[in-house]
């Protein structure tokens, strides 16, 4: 009998659940945040969510039966469908699409399409189960992939913050990592300092929010530290959906306990006794690092009760995604932690007085939480002085697309571009030019060659050529590429991420794809007339989702206006 | 919170050039309406919560850049507010022209419910026919649920979710909600089924909310079509 044809009420009073599924609810029920980890507890025994499934954990959980199947259904890594888990999902994002990944999906029997799944310094990938798979030209064999490549050294000899450790060997287990001066901060703060003094010193270190929001960290620590009422959390927001961003995964796979150690000291600055680490889907190898390097913590008595035998204690519960860029988005990273349909609220008030479950709430970036223990032993000052001229700090760029080098790369802020893309990066690929760089990912929009010849890589100077660093993720295509296709695709994925709440973004994302797909009035002017008038309205969006995407469309038009006249002759 | 301002006097904004009052807590939308201004809404009932979803009642605020959602923005003493100007107006009929395309038909019977002319008024009000725009239509009607007293017509669903927030925050039953994401989002009951093997109590309160006829009441219906 299919899921429709059955009777139902409703209800969940007539449910009876199997001794088989209590048993992966009893798990986590008693957790915070419990939803999304039974629902891949479930999904990983099925290899689907089913109905009973759904039931099951509706009535265990006592969410409404109409809620939980909208929910799940939000999500596009949870299969609805017997064998779904088991279906190959291949990458089709910008920089994957110009490198094959369409051959590789219809080579690939029963495959679908996953937005870009953040390894775009690698071959293009394709998630099978819980696995991750790369595959180059000529796509014959899938290879698997346990980790991700290894940042470079900056050729520069440039100092790094979040990357200066990165390298030791055994970076990535305890011993390792306190080899090379890890937990040094913790034990400092626990030790020497109070809390109040934490706050002091990040904030006079200029960190701010390196997911791209670029809020001071010290000033949101502190509105924390003072907000009223608790349990306060830490959110670790790891949901690195953006597509051409693949910083936070190199920095988890390759020093977990930096970010471990980073929320563990957020928690004692704010006195928070619990954080919540929020990993996209899309990683799976790295989800099981994260596990491991909790548990060595643990064990060492870093993390959990009494820490280095203080009276601070302190808990991190990790849990998945399961596709959802606007999860990256932190109110709907929250209402996705809690269970809720993952809309973005909205603000105020804000999640430092009213976040996870209305209490305050700190979230923060990964490269935010891992530069925090660094900048805590080695001062303010040497932060700050990281950066050039009146910048202060690094960031970590993820730059991919055609260029020689593509990888992650920290940046002192205030670099010319055209020093990492020609001097770091080994320039174009032979007999090329660079045509567009997108920034931000994709919500900056995209840079003409004029621009990327002349900005640097500051919030300031991106901003004033008209786009925005955001979170760092630079994709690059060169005078082979066509650029309105690339605009096209960055559509595509703003319209299968718009998460449906507010009506510009929801339609307007959708009649932009449209438009770039070739739809839309016959003439130049009339379909330039359309698809400004849309970008217009995007900016109304109730997040930054549908602003960016208008961005894209308005950037198109700006800065590339011979091929849009091309495309509609 | 604060009855006066540092000045003594009750907390006011600045509406259209003129001073207006306000009781702490209000929204802008609030102080607005109170004060007669016809400020355009589609995702707004004054019984639920304000949701922000619509964007048509977004007003200028002096220092704000990007125009504010004035259902979700809470007045402030001081605040400077245009609720509009020629680019407010400009840009709302460009959302409905969005919203019109969308949608099979923007006109639909006044039989379907009391709110059910909501867009058809705005649209006319501000000359926001079909035409610009076209493109695929959202929203799956649902003539298989055989129910006797609502009709599932989600062809002409804009996705305001008053419906689900009704059911939820008024009536308790959280009957229905929303599947999928997107363009592709659908007002639904769980697995997709149909309202009678729901919790739906057929209470109506959906159908008295929707702005657009999507829900609709089978019985005032067919008492029409019989010819009364």
């Amino acid at each position: 009998m299919s899921e429709s044809e059955q009777k139902r009420s409703g209800s969940t009073e007539n449910i009876v659940i199997a001794a088989s599924d209590s048993a992966l609810i009893d798990r986590y029920r008693d957790e915070p945040a419990p939803l999304l980890a039974i629902l891949h507890a479930f999904h990983n025994r099925d290899g689907y969510l089913g109905a009973a499934a759904i039931e099951a954990i509706g009535k265990a959980l006592r969410i409404p039966l109409a809620d939980l199947y909208g929910t799940v259904t939000f999500y596009h890594h949870f299969a609805r469908e017997e064998g779904g888990l088991q279906r190959p999902r291949v990458c089709t994002g910008p920089v994957c699409c110009q490198r094959g990944a369409l051959e590789v999906l219809k080579g690939l029997e029963g495959a679908e399409e996953m937005p870009c799944a953040g390894r775009c310094d690698d071959p293009v990938p394709v998630l099978i189960g819980e696995d991750t798979f790369v595959v180059s030209a000529p796509f014959q064999t899938l290879q698997r992939r346990i980790s991700s490549p290894l940042p470079v050294p900056n050729p520069g000899g440039l100092e790094e913050c979040v990357f200066g450790a990165i390298r030791d060997p055994g970076r990535a287990t305890l011993a390792g990592y306190q080899r090379s001066g890890g937990y040094g901060a913790l034990t400092r703060a626990l030790q020497e300092m109070t809390p109040t003094e934490v706050i002091d010193v990040l904030k006079a270190s200029k960190l701010a929010g390196r997911g791209g929001a670029g809020f001071p960290t010290g000033m949101k620590w502190q509105f924390v530290r003072e907000a009223a009422g608790g349990p306060k959390s830490v959110v670790c927001n790891a949901d690195e959906g953006e597509p051409g961003c693949f910083k936070d995964r190199a920095l988890m796979d390759h020093d977990p306990l930096a970010l471990i150690e980073g929320m563990t000291l957020a928690g004692y600055a704010m006195g928070a006794p619990r954080g919540f680490l929020y990993l996209r889907y899309e990683y799976p190898e790295t989800y099981k690092r994260l596990e491991q390097a909790m548990a060595e913590a643990e064990a060492a008595g870093l993390l959990g009760e009494s820490i280095l035998g203080t009276d601070f204690s302190f808990r991190i519960y990790l849990r998945r995604g399961a596709g959802a860029y606007i999860c990256g988005e932190e109110t709907s990273l929250l209402n996705s932690l809690e269970g809720k349909h993952p809309f973005p609220r909205n603000r105020p008030p804000y999640p430092t007085t009213h976040g996870f479950e209305n209490l305050p709430t700190a979230v923060n970036n990964v490269e935010t939480l891992c530069a925090a223990p660094q900048i805590l032993r080695r001062g303010a000052d040497w932060y700050e002085s990281l950066g050039l001229g009146e910048h202060a700090g690094t960031k970590v760029i993820s730059l991919s697309g055609d260029v020689q080098r593509p990888g992650n790369y920290e940046v002192p802020f205030g670099l010319a571009l055209r020093t990492l893309l020609y001097e770091w990066a080994g320039g174009p690929l032979p007999g090329r030019k660079f045509q567009a760089a997108t920034m931000a990912g994709l919500s900056g929009g995209f840079l003409g060659r004029e621009a990327i010849e002349s900005v640097t890589l500051d919030e300031p100077s991106v901003r004033a050529a008209g786009s925005m660093l955001g979170a760092g993720g630079i994709m690059i295509f060169d005078d082979s590429r066509d650029v309105v296709e690339v605009a096209r695709e960055a559509m595509a994925f703003f319209a299968h991420e718009s998460c449906g709440k507010c009506f510009p973004c929801r339609i307007g994302t959708q009649r932009l794809l449209e438009r770039l797909s070739g739809d839309g009035p016959e003439t130049l002017e009339a379909w330039q007339q359309e698809v400004r008038d849309i970008g217009e309205v995007l900016e109304l969006s109730a997040c930054g989702l549908g602003v960016a995407a208008g961005f894209v469309s308005e950037s198109l038009l700006n800065n590339f206006p011979l091929q849009v006249a091309a495309f509609r002759p | 919170m604060q009855s006066e301002n540092q000045n003594g006097q009750e907390p006011s904004i600045t509406l259209d050039g003129e001073r207006v009052g306000f009781a702490s807590g209000e929204s802008v939308y609030e102080v607005a309406t109170r004060a007669g201004k016809a400020v355009p809404t589609l995702c707004y009932d004054p019984r639920l919560e304000a949701f922000g979803s619509c964007r048509l009642c977004v007003v200028e605020v002096a220092g704000q850049r990007v125009p504010a959602a004035s259902c979700t923005t809470l007045a402030a003493d001081g605040m400077e507010v245009t609720t509009a100007s020629a680019d407010i107006e400009r840009l709302r009929r460009t959302l409905l022209e969005l919203v019109a395309s969308e949608n099979r038909e923007v006109e639909v019977d006044a039989l379907r419910g009391i709110a059910s002319q909501e867009l058809t008024t705005l649209v006319e009000r501000y000359g926001a026919g079909r035409g610009r725009f076209d493109g695929a239509q959202s929203g799956r009607s649902r003539a298989d649920d055989g129910n006797p007293f609502i009709l599932r017509d989600y062809d002409l669903c804009i996705s305001c979710y008053r419906c689900v927030r009704v059911c939820a925050e008024q009536e308790g039953d959280y009957a229905i909600s929303v599947a999928n994401r997107g363009f592709a989002t659908q007002i639904t009951v769980e697995f997709g089924g149909h309202l009678r093997d729901s919790a739906c109590t057929f209470c109506g309160q959906c159908v008295q909310t929707c702005p657009t006829g999507a829900l609709a009441d089978k019985k005032a219906l067919r008492f029409a079509e019989n010819g009364g």
